[in-house]
């Protein structure tokens, strides 16, 4: 142990540069997240305020006859005092030495709103508070895993069924069905939308219902299919050989062997679907906006934030949405950052 | 010599592949009739229908009066200033966001993939982590952190670099700039990508190189780069493809008022608040014909730059 522990500094030492200059990297990357952090936790006051500090603040408080008052750096002989703002006025205002209250009201000539506050460390859980009272969270929150749960069962059963179907089978046409797939990805929202928009609400009556926005994901998705086929094509075809001369069938040798061998891509594709999900708002807010039955989170929220003007609350807002998605995330980061393979070969060991 | 036996294991790895689908094309389409069907009615249905109503006067609130007429939208359309304009600005944007994430990502990822990394799958985590911000709320986070009275980009980084008349309200590339910028917080799945690519690179291949005394930024550009190509091309394609309005490797719900396009805003004014399906179908499908040229050009390019290693097994 003592002749290791020399070398494992060593080594230490000799990564640490780089690792250094990835972590300021990402500090800089991660910064708006911080800011988003900081000033979800802010007292209204703050926001405008450019003198206050970077993080949740407060101008210091002084009772003087049973009233709050707050204090300011005031220049005064020469020098800067802190002193309460007792009666302030446009050009002249009345202070008082916090530390001589005895000396009573001096008068002082000057702009107050010129002033810089003394700031003390304040931060504040009001912002989450005001965001549950004014939205229906476990409503909307049983609505998203409601569509998450259903959307994710049929996308990951139609996808995985057809990207087996495309990595395994001689299909008519050779390759073309293929790249009709890789085609679909292509394909430009809009030029589909308005056609399903006008069908959906005008023939068949589907606003306010989960129709529109489910029933699409039981025909597999187009970019989950490619990653999952890319992946079933590196799989050795040599195991299912064998279980196929112990006589079994196509779905079976998917769910026995291709499938036990493919959990790392299943879950990536599950966690695409389900961040999609969580975070969706397009077809929400057209079909599903109008009942708050059937509100999701993402919407419910994004709707609020466009409404409700003030900083502080949006961020509190972020992190609310943010919160189960970042849980995910890091119980999944194990599969999850494997990094997504998509040519399709044997992977080196 | 070699090529007789490069043949004979292409030929061994064929029968292999095939090894039962000789007879049984009908399996391959059971299992991807899912897909079929939903190509059908999301995909193939709707894109004719849409042609068609391109080609009429035909408007949500009064859809039996409709007809048919010829190509004045489309000419329409040549006359149309907005769409002009923001049809530009969809495109110019693109020039400027695509690269980026694709320097971006490749950049990134050879940071989390190099071996001095300590921690990695948190560090990968970490810099995946804004790739799952609404967002909505993501562009509301930017414009706070970027507000010159109050915001860090000022407070924290330009001004104590004396940079802070760099960013204002009035500048006239402000805006745009942080639209830029902030698309580097799309990454995640791009970097997820990169690193899958820059993984598969056989270590081997690395160790010859240093022997030969290949420094590290020779060994990227002459290895790692050539060799994840594949990668690139699919990244340049999907981001691409995000930035003219078709699929999003990881959509994080963007809104109809808030698109990344302005093209798609427009399109979609025209269907919401004019309720006019007609133009706005043709609208659609002048952008559909000019995304579809582009992605074309590049798939034919791409086999001059591309490296795929399938290909050569």
């Amino acid at each position: 142990m003592n002749k290791l522990l020399p070398v494992q500094i060593k080594r230490l030492l000799k990564v640490l540069p780089f690792n250094l200059f990835v972590w300021f990297l990402l500090m800089l990357y991660l910064s708006p997240v911080f800011f988003m952090m900081v000033t979800a936790m802010m007292p209204t006051a703050q926001l405008g305020d450019k003198n206050a500090p970077l993080y949740p603040a407060r101008i210091k408080q002084y009772e003087y006859e049973g009233k709050e008052y707050q204090i300011y750096n005031v220049p005064l002989d020469g020098e800067t005092k802190p002193m309460v703002l007792v009666v302030p006025g446009r050009e002249s205002s009345q202070l008082l030495d916090p530390e001589h209250p005895e000396n009573g009201l001096i008068e002082w000539q000057g702009r107050w709103r010129d002033l810089v506050g003394v700031y003390e460390f304040h931060f504040t859980w009001e912002n989450f508070t005001v965001l549950f009272r004014s939205l229906p969270f476990l409503q909307m929150l049983r609505n998203t895993f409601f569509l998450t749960l259903v959307g994710e069962l049929g996308v990951l059963a139609s996808s995985i069924l057809v990207a087996y179907g495309f990595s395994r089978f001689r299909l008519p046409g050779g390759n073309l069905l293929f790249y009709v797939l890789i085609a679909t990805i292509l394909i430009p929202d809009k030029v589909t939308f308005i056609p399903k928009f006008f069908i959906y609400v005008s023939l068949l009556h589907w606003r306010g219902t989960v129709y529109p926005v489910l029933l699409h994901l039981f025909f597999g998705n187009a970019v989950y299919i490619f990653l999952l086929r890319q992946n079933f094509k590196s799989i050795p075809v040599e195991l299912e050989e064998a279980a196929m001369l112990d006589g079994a069938g196509p779905l079976r040798r998917l769910f026995m062997v291709v499938l036990p061998q493919s959990w790392p891509v299943v879950i990536t594709v599950s966690l695409l679907h389900f961040f999609y999900t969580w975070n969706e708002t397009r077809l929400s807010s057209l079909y599903l906006g109008t009942d708050p039955n059937l509100m999701p989170i993402s919407f419910g929220v994004q709707n609020y934030q466009s409404l409700i003007r003030i900083d502080n609350v949006i961020e509190a807002s972020t992190i609310v949405v943010l919160i189960v998605p970042l849980i995910v995330l890091f119980l999944a980061q194990k599969y999850f950052m494997q990094g997504l393979v998509i040519t399709g070969t044997e992977t080196a060991k | 010599m070699q090529s007789a036996s490069i043949f004979r294991s292409k030929v061994l790895a064929r029968e292999r592949i095939s090894f039962e689908t000789r007879h049984k094309d009908r399996m391959g389409l059971i299992f991807i009739s899912p897909w079929l069907i939903g190509l059908l009615l999301f995909n193939l249905a709707p894109i004719l229908i849409s042609l068609i109503l391109s080609f009429t006067d035909f408007h949500l609130l009064t859809p039996e009066q409709a007809q048919f007429t010829g190509i004045s939208n489309y000419t329409a359309i040549l006359r149309d200033m907005d769409a002009g304009k923001t049809f530009w600005q969809t495109i110019r944007l693109g020039l400027m966001v695509v690269p980026l994430q694709i320097i971006a990502s490749v950049f990134f990822a050879g940071l989390l993939n190099d071996q001095r990394l300590l921690m990695k799958n948190t560090m990968r985590t970490l810099f995946f982590l804004p790739s799952i911000i609404p967002a909505f709320s993501a562009a509301l986070m930017w414009q706070g952190y970027v507000n010159p009275a109050t915001g860090w980009l000022n407070r924290i980084l330009l001004n104590p670099l004396g940079l802070g008349w760099l960013n204002h309200f009035s500048s006239r590339g402000a805006s745009e700039s942080l639209f830029i910028l902030s698309s580097l917080w799309t990454i995640g799945p791009s970097i997820l990508i990169m690193l899958g690519a820059m993984q598969g690179i056989q270590p081997e291949i690395y160790e010859a190189a240093r022997m030969d005394g290949a420094e590290a930024l020779t060994r990227f550009f002459k290895i790692t780069l050539p060799l994840i190509t594949s990668a690139v091309f699919f990244i340049l394609i999907l981001n691409l493809t995000a930035v003219l309005g078709g699929a999003i490797l990881l959509d994080r719900g963007n809104t109809f008022r808030f698109t990344f396009s302005s093209y798609d805003s427009y399109v979609n004014a025209v269907l919401f608040r004019l309720f006019n399906l007609g133009y706005a179908s043709s609208l659609a499908w002048v952008f559909f014909v000019f995304a579809m040229t582009v992605v074309l050009i590049l798939f034919v390019t791409s086999k001059h730059w591309v490296y795929y290693p399938d290909r050569e097994a």
